[in-house]
């Protein structure tokens, strides 16, 4: 049973009550983000969300540390590109404990100047090391040069903007992006929802601040094939287009056709280019989608000898798809969709997450119902309507190995 | 709500393990093979775990392409792996389709190993061991522990290496099948929302005749060694070390007390190491692991950081390390608070609990409750840990590291 409110001051709470299990989730959701940050201090988010938990209210940080310790709740302050995100799990009756600290450091983060410097050196360090995971790398290249500024920032931050962070530049994003107005509390799990309620409204009722605007999402770059030279075992193949919004008319249609390519093991990707010729261990597509924008990216990891043969089997496929969809792969990718929702209905953690995440995107909680109808409702026609309007090419393509591939200009450039 | 714990044996000496629980929405099933790189020669090295890949190759009645598309057809989770001492076949499944992954499962458990599929999916393994070796960290473990276990199997290498890999035949694999999946050797479990009086009934139709075998896995616990190596790699931006010392078994009553010790020196927030090395920024990772095997185990632990600041690292860990014994009551109690939260949340869900359940079967051949479980981490007291650390001092540390060249 989903229990929704929205508190005076803004902020939206979701309470979903599931009785069979002892633990409960949380997910606080506040606007900002790597998009927000300024062009001089790329990364500065990254170490608000590190040095948020460095102390709050009464507490410094080895008693707030110990504080969620004590209680055994798993917690986590993250940053994504355009929110910050408090998460945890824990067994049910701890989360007063939890909504209290996570409360503390909303409202009253310390973010101790001593912390800083750690901070950025641990930070410094996880750019260094991108260079050893050729795999992360080639994304993180891709997405540079995919989208358009400010949503092809490193989720890593930049290494002159973490180095030019201080902390006026803490308290700063402190008071510009930690308000309540658009900022969402999904709870799951084990949990009266009455209770959370009024412990919410206690604990967050008296919270106030401005919130940032997200930046609008710019046009996508024309497209282009680019190599970067690394000496490593494997090649790393990369490649993104776009495609619908989420809520968009067909955003269902264009995430089946996704999975139908390579969301899993039936996937065509997976038969074609692992199953029937053995020249990958890893193979996939996915559709990822917000209110903003749609991406469909596609990865095949291979040695170099092989790696041109599977950009082409890759692509081929990509290509391929229109038209040839058969109505019991459909009728296999839509039976596994809808069981990953029913899997997925029974964890605090993704039912506080995904609820979050629906909130985020319309302003509501879709049910299993919708969701299941919507992709029962997915046709083969349905299918081939969204290639024609967004197909897979033209598409950026990015590679990282040892020496350049051959791609076919008419893979990168829109034809007339 | 308690989910009922069940047991029973084929003939032929297959286990059968069920806490079937109708509040969940799903189920999970697995196999679990007592088998991997520590049961494998030297010529075998990697012929677990590409025989784990073979599974889903086609077996008699079914091509690979069969069993990718029934997979699909049945809305399945599915996965295997395969580790030093283990190779698990599972699935989380909806429950009106749990019987049908019972009898696919059960199906692959007897696979074809067709020579066609074979040389096909070695390419496949051969590209998994190329992406591994574009991981530094992994590099650095499998060498270690390599290099640690020496003449031990327990430091074999799961994946094998591309020579090995490249000269196992097809027979060879199928004389290691023949060796290593007796039914005595095997535990099939299930969890969540399934009957057990049909599973148990299915699993004497499915596997019933299978045919049993004795199946040897000599346990000797590993003496220890004192070793230090170096490895080193071009274009490394990052620098790793490994510190590995004996531990606990699997076996163990100290491993109770251990695995608190580890959450206490290296979990990866509010322990020793956390706070010495990765909140003061020396290192960007740094953990501890009571790694409790068959017969035998090791205790590590674990820095990443920039070349210039590894050797510092290094040093604060050993003095972490040689100081296991300072931690206040307040310590010992949150690591318990986390440890016993882990254990509840991780035991949840159908897929979490079927993980425990085969495992603790496989390796100690019981179960035991959740509540006796935390029942027996909530009792280990300091001096238990003193005592486990009279048997597993945790001085003789062999030191690995990994620089760029």
């Amino acid at each position: 049973m989903i229990h929704t409110c929205r508190l005076s001051n803004g902020l939206s709470v979701i309470v979903e009550e599931i009785g069979h299990v002892e633990s409960a989730a949380y997910d606080l959701l506040v606007p900002g983000g790597l998009v927000c940050d300024p062009d001089s201090t790329i990364g500065s988010s990254l170490i608000y969300s590190e040095l948020v938990g460095r102390g709050a209210g009464d507490l410094n940080s080895r008693a707030l540390s110990e504080a969620f310790d004590d209680e055994g709740i798993r917690h986590g302050e993250w940053v994504g590109m355009d929110r910050f995100g408090f998460s945890g799990s824990l067994i049910a009756s701890k989360l007063p404990k939890a909504l209290e600290l996570v409360s503390l450091m909303i409202q009253s983060p310390r973010l101790p100047e001593e912390e800083i410097e750690n901070i950025q050196s641990v930070l410094l360090q996880d750019i260094a090391a991108l260079n050893d995971n050729p795999a992360r790398r080639a994304m993180v290249e891709l997405n540079k040069r995919y989208y358009p500024n400010p949503f092809n920032r490193s989720s890593l931050g930049d290494a002159k903007g973490i180095r030019a962070t201080d902390r006026d530049r803490m308290l700063e994003l402190h008071r510009q992006v930690f308000g309540p107005e658009r900022a969402i509390l999904s709870i799951a799990g084990k949990v009266s929802a009455e209770q959370v309620m009024k412990e919410v409204e206690r604990l967050f009722g008296g919270w106030s601040g401005p919130s940032v605007a997200i930046p609008e999402f710019g046009i996508v770059s024309p497209h282009e094939y680019v190599h970067i030279e690394v000496d490593s075992a494997q090649a790393q193949i990369v490649l993104a287009s776009p495609s619908v919004k989420f809520g968009e008319e067909g955003y269902y249609s264009g995430k089946m056709a996704v999975s139908l390519l390579g969301s899993s093991m039936f996937g065509r990707l997976f038969m074609e280019l692992r199953e029937k010729r053995g020249l990958c261990y890893s193979v996939y597509a996915r559709h990822g989608a917000n209110t903003a924008y749609g991406t469909v990216s596609a990865y095949v990891g291979t040695t170099p000898e092989r790696a041109q043969e599977s950009l082409d089997l890759l692509v081929g496929e990509l290509c391929r798809l229109k038209g040839s969809v058969t109505e019991s792969e459909l009728a296999r990718a839509k039976t596994n969709m809808q069981a990953a929702l029913v899997m997925g209905e029974e964890s605090p953690g993704s039912r506080a997450a995904s609820n979050a995440t629906d909130w985020w995107l319309l302003g509501r909680v879709r049910t299993l119902k919708e969701i299941n109808d919507a992709v029962s409702a997915v046709s083969v026609e349905s299918v081939d309507a969204f290639i024609a309007g967004h197909p897979f090419t033209p598409c950026t393509i990015l590679t990282l190995g040892r020496v350049p591939l051959e791609v076919s200009s008419s893979v990168i450039t829109r034809r007339h | 709500m308690a989910a009922d714990f069940r047991k029973d044996t084929l003939a032929n000496g297959l286990t059968i393990l069920g806490e079937p629980n109708s509040a969940n929405a799903s189920a999970a099933l697995g196999f679990f093979v007592r088998t991997g790189a520590r049961d494998e020669t030297a010529a075998e090295a990697g012929v677990s775990h590409f025989l784990e890949h073979m599974l889903f190759k086609g077996t008699p009645t079914r091509s690979a392409i069969d069993i990718n598309l029934q997979l699909g057809n049945l809305g399945a989770q599915a996965n295997a792996f395969t580790s030093e001492e283990n190779t698990v076949y599972y699935s989380a499944i909806i429950p009106e389709n749990f019987s049908a992954m019972q009898e696919l499962l059960s199906d692959m458990m007897r696979p074809l190993l067709d020579p066609q599929e074979f040389d096909m999916e070695k390419k496949v393994i051969l590209e998994e061991i190329a992406l591994y070796q574009d991981r530094p960290h992994f590099y650095l473990f499998e060498n270690a522990f390599k290099d640690f276990f020496g003449a031990h199997p327990a430091g074999n290498s799961v994946l094998g290496t591309h020579d090995s890999v490249s000269g196992i035949s097809r027979d060879a694999m199928k004389s290691y099948f023949d060796r290593r999946y007796s039914p005595s050797n095997i535990v099939l479990a299930a969890t969540g929302n399934f009957s057990w009086e049909r599973f148990l009934k299915d699993a004497e139709r499915l596997c019933g005749q299978w045919e049993s075998f004795p199946v040897e896995r000599p346990l000797v616990r590993f003496g220890g060694k004192h070793g230090a190596k170096t490895f080193r790699r071009k274009n490394l931006s990052h620098a790793h070390a490994v510190l590995v010392t004996t531990g606990a078994s699997a076996q163990d009553e100290e491993r109770y007390a251990l695995s608190l010790l580890a959450a206490m020196l290296g979990d990866s927030t509010g322990s020793r190491m956390y706070w010495d090395l990765v909140d003061k920024g020396i290192a960007d990772s740094a953990s501890v692991d009571s790694d409790e095997r068959d017969g035998t185990g090791c205790f590590s632990a674990y820095v990443s950081a920039s070349p210039d600041r590894l050797e510092q690292a290094i040093s604060i860990a050993r003095d972490v390390l040689s100081t296991p014994l300072q931690f206040s009551d307040a310590d010992l109690e949150r690591a318990k608070s986390k440890i016993a939260a882990r254990i509840v949340l991780d035991g949840e869900l159908p897929m979490g609990r079927l993980m425990s359940l085969g495992m603790e079967w496989t390796y100690r051949n019981t179960s035991t409750p959740l509540a006796q479980v935390l029942a027996k981490v909530q009792r280990v007291s300091r001096r238990d840990i003193e005592s486990a650390l009279e048997r597993f001092p945790l001085t003789d540390w062999s030191e690995y590291r990994l620089l760029p060249e």
